[in-house]
């Protein structure tokens, strides 16, 4: 299946990933409710989107009562929303914090891969984010440990 | 002969087990299934309640959908005991049923306070479907609602009674909410929030009787004014229902003491959710996690394991969310190990509040609270999960968590946590969608 690759070290923390995936998933302008998010890394010298990695758990979608989470024809875990109730289960079944709620619609919302375009990956204009067929992975782990050393000796942000 | 396999009890247990039979053995074995109830989901009645679903959506597998898995069903009948030794049931009108192996998967029930008074019309528990027609059908606006104990079963319908307009009282016998949910700390800070918002809460409130006076519930204390109400809710804990395995000569204490492919102490019977006493993921100890994702992995572990897998299970995770008018509130594993080293970040401003519970630099515990505006920007709820969950070594991050406890993400990320957990599976293969089992072959 294809997969969101991430290249972490291509990122310049433009915010285009998220502006285009908030748009596409709610039809507004609105960060705070992309559901792939970009963190600073080295004091603001480096950036990095994160996102869900359509683990094969799927832990989100066992955990809801209701079978309101499925597999999309792309391969992507996503939330049904008229079966959706808002209970959260899944939010907190999800390990990796990439299942969110939204208390406007009082239902959960997560990564669908857009159906198969994802448009964080159009978005992106360094690459930095690549729809591809490979095996999903740690994108950001090796990146954010390297870029951790100052921010950790220095004991502070 | 294909295998017979029963399973007793229709909730999340019982039908993830059955589930998983059938995406393992694609309709190959016979499934009977004894339940109480028809199936559906408790985790959703608190939506029924406060009208945002219609009572249909609550039902988790229809007489179709089981006849489509191949389920022999004796809905509406209870367990009346077991005979291990002959592996055989005996339902509590005479019939007995021959398996192969067994799961119980009973589930609890509601316990009201013992007070005189408490089985008196009006006085309700809300824990099965039938009881949350009750309270649906008492609830009027302007209805003062009395909710009797303040726990986590309290507060997941606490939302659904202020949207319908009812006027609401808490009465909690110990001096603070959410006693197995949150720390002190961290349940002065909702105590606070919910007064905000117009909920009264009365801690240390020690509930004597309750009389009934000119279609009113009057309740009265050992210290204080009587309360009068027109409903009374009581979420004063709830208990396994093993009662009927008395004699039976499997192994129980606080559950049904269940090793890691959660077999009791008679190997052709299983046991799952609320009555099992398994293996707690964090501890290692033995406990019963009476919570919906205990039920569903263990009902997904038996249901592999009696189709021939052999899985063994981790072990559960302790954890809860609930939502309080708009402030959001959970907590992982180990929260409350006295004997655990902990950090606590408070934002009173923010009514924001973390707690970190260690051993090493692994993280055992952890307690979030913030307003949902806050709490859904960050990706820090699941990102706890999965650090308590797979007890990743945090190193120098522990530091930084000590000056920072909300700087959650980047010690999540650094910690190569993503690596880790992305091989971990509950059956040792990839999930199927809902939707699958309803392919068993005929």
């Amino acid at each position: 299946m294809k997969v969101l690759k991430i290249v972490p070290e291509k990122c310049t923390g433009c915010l285009r990933c998220e502006l285009a995936c908030s748009y596409m998933q709610t039809g507004t302008f609105q960060p705070a409710k992309s559901v792939i998010r970009v963190s600073p890394y080295e004091g603001h010298t480096s950036y990095a989107p994160y996102t869900c990695t359509q683990c094969v758990e799927g832990w989100c979608m066992t955990a809801c009562p209701v079978g309101a989470i499925t597999i999309t024809p792309v391969g992507a875990k996503d939330v049904v929303d008229d079966r959706c109730v808002g209970c959260k289960l899944c939010t907190i079944a999800c390990p990796y914090g990439t299942i969110f709620y939204d208390p406007d619609t009082r239902k959960a919302f997560k990564c669908n891969l857009c159906g198969g375009a994802p448009a964080c990956a159009e978005a992106c204009p360094t690459a930095a984010i690549v729809y591809e067929a490979v095996e999903t992975c740690d994108w950001l782990g090796e990146f954010a440990n390297e870029r951790s050393m100052r921010l950790l000796a220095v004991g502070g942000r | 002969m294909p295998p017979r396999h029963l399973v007793v009890g229709a909730g999340t247990a019982g039908l993830n087990c059955i589930r998983t039979i059938r995406e393992e053995d694609g309709g190959a074995s016979e499934i009977t299934l004894v339940a109480a109830e028809r199936p559906y989901s408790r985790m959703v009645l608190p939506y029924y309640l406060d009208r945002s679903i219609a009572e249909s959506h609550v039902f988790t597998a229809t007489a179709a959908t089981l006849a489509a898995w191949k389920v022999k069903t004796y809905i509406g009948r209870k367990a009346a005991s077991l005979n291990p030794q002959a592996n055989t049931l005996a339902l509590d009108d005479g019939r007995t049923i021959e398996y192969d192996d067994c799961l119980i998967a009973t589930g609890s029930r509601a316990v009201k306070a013992p007070v005189p008074g408490a089985d008196s019309p009006g006085i309700h528990s809300f824990w099965t479907l039938d009881q949350a027609r009750e309270v649906i059908g008492g609830i009027k606006p302007g209805s003062h609602v009395v909710m009797v104990g303040a726990g986590f079963i309290a507060f997941t319908i606490l939302n659904s009674i202020l949207s319908l307009d009812a006027k609401l009282t808490i009465v909690e016998i110990a001096p603070r909410i959410l006693p197995r949910m949150v720390d002190d700390t961290g349940a002065a800070l909702v105590e606070a929030w919910l007064r905000k918002h117009g909920v009264r809460i009365l801690t240390g409130a020690t509930l004597t009787r309750i009389e009934v006076a000119r279609g009113k519930r009057r309740l009265k204390f050992k210290k204080g004014s009587d309360l009068l109400a027109d409903l009374v809710i009581m979420a004063t804990g709830i208990k396994p229902n093993l009662e009927w395995l008395q004699g039976s000569g499997i192994r129980m204490d606080h559950g049904i003491l269940v090793d890691d492919h959660l077999r009791s102490s008679v190997p052709s019977v299983y046991a799952a959710g609320d009555v099992a006493e398994g293996k707690d993921g964090v501890t290692g100890g033995h406990v019963v996690h009476a919570i919906e994702p205990t039920a569903m992995e263990h009902g997904r572990v038996v249901g592999a394991n009696m189709a021939g897998r052999d899985v063994a299970y981790r072990g559960s995770l302790n954890m809860n969310i609930v939502e309080v008018c708009r402030l959001d509130v959970a907590s992982f594993g180990a929260w409350d190990d006295p004997r655990a080293e902990a950090f606590a970040g408070h934002r009173p401003e923010r009514s924001a509040y973390r707690k970190l519970c260690w051993s090493g630099d692994r993280l055992t515990g952890a307690i979030i609270i913030g307003q949902a505006g806050d709490i859904w920007t960050t990706n820090d709820v699941g990102m706890l999960k999965g650090l308590v969950q797979t007890g990743v070594r945090l190193g120098a991050w522990k530091e930084h968590l000590r000056r920072n406890p909300f700087d959650v993400k980047p010690a999540f990320i650094a910690s190569r946590t993503t690596a880790r957990l992305l091989p971990e599976t509950i059956l040792g293969r990839p999930s199927c969608a809902p939707e699958l089992p309803t392919t068993v072959t005929p």
